[in-house]
């Protein structure tokens, strides 16, 4: 009995009282929602985007949604953490006319302000890591392949894209790229701004009056793409779209012959 | 000390002072303001041709600003100023007069420099602004409920966007410091009013100047540009876009007079006692919200007089054929841009940072973590600004740095989060309507943060920007926090600014509905944005079609959500149970006045002692 006392007297190690905090039954109950609510997050991250993002037809695009399921991955365990607390003071929670008796009265808890600080800066440092590789990767790819790129000149209009191909001396309507071969998108506008947008390639760029704005990517599945404008510009932003082929080589070359240009 | 005995005491009625000021009115401000309007105009006429749209442009907006003059004059704001350039000033009478000292409900209609009248009329101007916002959401969605419904044509359909988008921006900014920050704040901080009470009337009826001017958009063709306004489409647009510029210069004279103002009071008129860690966290957010509005709306004035010099005196700012740029537009916009965000955001998480203690019974947790989160934010929020541009072509090499900034917001962000839940943590969190936002704002502001950092990140934003996806994102951060932080703060403070508890059936069923909805609406929206949905347009592919009616049902849910909220505002503020004097319990100033608020606020100035989170069970 006096060893009991004795032990208890003694004032925790900063390790015991790690492991005793975990064995407290609110900790604990908490531990098991974040587990549970880390899950759903993981799984919707898996299934959601994959589900609803169109075909990827260029690492550019890959490169865009897995930073997107991967990041939902790696911020499940902060959800899952944030909403099992939030939860778990449900279990707790009061109804009635009159205030609840008082609740916990601790003002401040600084290893577990630090603790918090250090791990969302981790995960944000993780994120910008992430995120200037995947961006330095994809700029690397274009200046690799700026010599041999296939130079499209896009022209943006209200309310129609036309797509010029000076190399092959083309001008079309209708955007067609030969698979598996780097092409640099040489963006304008002839009137307001406008946004190259074609969707299943996963690039971006604004079209402005008077500057060329520059866009790479390598086509690298065969099929359609959407080509849309991302940024209002007018009437008729909702009808500015086209679509566009990502077609075998020689395909391609048919349809520039076709077109009355020269193949390179 | 009574209740009684206020009510005695404010409802004495001094004889009005016999002078010009009692005369006028909002009355006499709509009749000078519409004459003042109405002469520009046929002087423009007669002065400039209107066939041309520069001319066209010129008299619209002269005659624009003309009301905004005219009312302010009618209304009396410029007695007092005129009064000191003759070196002389308003008598006390006079003084008291525009006080409001009991003059009962006509005072909301004048030029009231008691910061508890305007408190309320921005409480009703906000109000209005988000229904009629709101109405425009609810139009915008019917559209989109099928690809090609064509419910309304594609110019009614950007008209709408627009109008919508800077109805509910305007709305947003004013939402939590304009009725409580003008309201609560001064009593919060046991100051007798504002620092600067005319200024403070100022703030207010210059804003409500502006209304009319939004409003008469519509009959001028509208707002085709988004809220976003870009040059050169809005050189392009037609009438309508003059009185956006109108607004947005009005607006932003408002919000820095409201905005020195407010840090001013805070600065300088706290009880005694209240050292910087007593001050309550609300009104701290508040401070560093109208602060950070400092620095960024001059940018957004800058943006607009030289879109309105473009318009109606031909200089070239924004036009690239005479070497302008349109994205010195964007630039000046964004500089204001994305620090306004997080003045919309603040308020809102500090209402509920007000509210988790006194509904948990537990001290805030971490006041420091919560004060050093929000100076983070504002501090990092103006070195963001060009994340909105990774994509328009400037400069990409810029984009990593400003991802990098951009993505160090999620750690103040964090502090936000860790502040709340240390705070319920171990509570028994009594489950009355202001708590269940701080609930919301939790689920909320998680999914907003967590899209938000997808689209900081250039190569998914290479992807996702300008899509659905961005709308849903922002809709989370901006209503699904901000507002949520503002409806908390209103079933939180309703007692003490109309004397009547909030009905609580029709405000769980509103808060329900409208969440519920909520969720439904913006979830449908990400998936369209994740499909490629570009957003503001007014037709889609029937690829999109499943998302978008999902989007329309969740809207509808929302708008009934809302409309309940409304009734229940209306009615409770009519009928609703009289409210004790502190019925929540709460240990902040404002709970220890009685309603009807003494004119002054306090019969002896306070004297603060702690801070107000002194709860729980042990306080050491």
């Amino acid at each position: 009995m006096s060893d009991q006392h004795e032990v208890t007297d003694l004032a925790p190690t900063p390790g015991e009282r790690f492991r005793n905090a975990f064995n407290s039954r609110d900790v604990k109950i908490t531990m098991v929602f974040g587990v549970i609510i880390t899950a759903f997050f993981v799984l919707l991250g898996l299934w959601f985007y994959p589900k609803f993002m169109p075909e990827i037809m260029s690492e550019n695009m890959k490169r865009g949604k897995d930073v997107i399921v991967y990041f939902t991955v790696i911020s499940a365990p902060i959800a899952g953490l944030v909403i099992a607390v939030a939860l778990y003071t449900l279990l707790n929670r009061h109804h009635g006319e009159n205030p609840p008796e008082e609740g916990a009265s601790f003002r401040t808890h600084t290893p577990i302000v630090f603790a918090w600080t250090v791990v969302s800066a981790i995960f944000c440092i993780v994120a910008i890591v992430w995120g200037l590789t995947e961006m330095n990767v994809n700029s690397e790819d274009a200046t690799a392949n700026a010599k041999s790129a296939l130079v499209v000149e896009v022209t943006g209009s209200q309310w129609v894209w036309t797509f010029n191909y000076p190399e092959l001396g083309v001008q079309s309507e209708q955007l067609n790229l030969p698979l598996d071969r780097a092409v640099e998108f040489r963006v304008h506008s002839v009137d307001v701004n406008h946004s190259f947008w074609p969707v299943q390639l996963g690039v971006k760029v604004d079209a402005n009056d008077r500057v060329t704005t520059l866009a790479h990517t390598t086509p690298n599945v065969l099929g359609t793409i959407d080509i849309k404008c991302a940024e209002l510009c007018g009437l008729y932003h909702a009808y500015m779209e086209t679509q566009g082929k990502v077609m075998k080589e020689a395909d391609f070359n048919n349809w520039v012959t076709a077109q009355g240009g020269h193949v390179a | 000390m009574t209740t009684l005995d206020h009510a005695k005491v404010s409802e004495s009625r001094p004889n009005p002072p016999k002078s010009l000021i009692t005369k006028l009115n909002m009355g006499t401000g709509m009749i000078v303001g519409i004459v003042f309007a109405e002469v520009t105009y046929f002087w423009g006429k007669s002065m400039w041709d209107r066939q041309e749209a520069v001319m066209e442009n010129r008299i619209l907006t002269l005659s624009m600003f003309a009301w905004c003059i005219g009312f302010l004059i009618g209304i009396g704001a410029f007695i007092g100023p005129f009064r000191w350039l003759i070196g002389k000033d308003l008598t006390d009478e006079e003084q008291l007069f525009l006080a409001g000292k009991g003059q009962g409900v006509s005072r909301y209609f004048r030029y009231c420099t008691d910061h508890k009248v305007v408190g309320i009329q921005y409480l009703v101007g906000v109000m209005v602004m988000l229904g009629a916002g709101g109405t425009m959401a609810m139009m915008i969605r019917t559209n989109l409920i099928t690809p090609g419904s064509k419910w309304v044509n594609a110019e009614i359909y950007n008209s709408l966007v627009g109008l919508h988008g800077i109805t509910m921006i305007v709305a947003m900014i004013i939402v939590s410091t304009g009725p409580f920050g003008n309201f609560i704040l001064p009593i919060m901080i046991g100051a007798r009013d504002m620092a600067f009470p005319r200024l403070n009337a100022l703030s207010w009826w210059l804003l409500f100047t502006a209304i009319p001017v939004l409003c008469s958009a519509w009959f001028f063709g509208g707002i085709p540009t988004g809220w976003t306004a870009y040059a050169p489409l809005s050189v392009q647009a037609g009438a309508g876009m003059n009185a956006f510029i109108v607004t947005i210069i009005i607006f932003a004279i408002s919000s820095a007079i409201a905005g020195a103002n407010i840090t001013t009071t805070v600065v300088a008129m706290r009880a005694k006692g209240m050292k910087w860690n007593r001050v309550p966290i609300f009104v701290i957010g508040a401070t560093m919200s109208v602060a950070l509005a400092i620095p960024a709306f001059p940018s957004f004035m800058a943006s607009q007089m030289m879109a309105g010099f473009d318009r109606t005196i031909g200089t070239h700012f924004y036009d690239a054929e005479f070497g302008g740029s349109g994205w010195l537009y964007a630039h000046l916009f964004w500089i204001m841009g994305h620090p306004e965000v997080y003045v919309i955001l603040i308020p809102g998480v500090a209402i509920l940072m007000e509210i988790a203690p006194v509904f948990a019974r537990s001290p805030l947790f971490s006041y420091t973590t919560a004060v050093v989160g929000f100076a983070g934010i504002v501090g990092l929020s103006v070195l963001v600004w060009a994340h909105h541009m990774y994509i328009s072509g400037w400069m990409p090499s810029l984009n990593g740095p400003f991802m990098v900034t951009t993505e160090m917001i999620s750690i103040p962000t964090g502090l936000l989060f860790l502040v709340l839940l240390g705070t319920i943590w171990r509570g028994r969190p009594w489950m009355k309507l202001p708590m269940l936002g701080v609930y919301a704002l939790i689920w909320n502001f998680l999914i907003g943060g967590i899209t938000g950092i997808y689209l900081s990140d250039v190569p998914a934003d290479d992807y996702l920007h300008g899509s659905m996806f961005v709308t849903a994102h922002f809709h989370y951060t901006l209503m699904g926090a901000a507002l949520t932080g503002a409806i908390a703060g209103l079933a939180y403070w309703f007692p003490k600014m109309t004397g009547r508890m909030l009905d609580e059936r029709s405000g769980y069923i509103s808060f329900w509905t409208v969440q519920i909805g909520f969720q439904v609406l913006f979830l449908g929206m990400f998936a369209a944005g994740s499909q490629g949905q570009p957003r503001r347009v007014a037709d889609y592919e029937q690829a999109f079609a499943t998302s978008d009616l999902i989007s329309t049902i969740g809207a509808y849910l929302v708008g009934i959500g809302m409309i309940v909220l409304l009734y229940s505002v209306v009615h409770s503020w009519r009928k609703g149970k009289i409210a004790p004097m502190n019925p929540w319990g709460a240990k902040t100033l404002e709970w220890t006045v009685p309603y009807p608020i003494y004119l002054e606020n306090f019969h002896e100035a306070p004297v603060v002692t702690s801070d107000p989170y002194g709860y729980g069970r042990s306080e050491k």
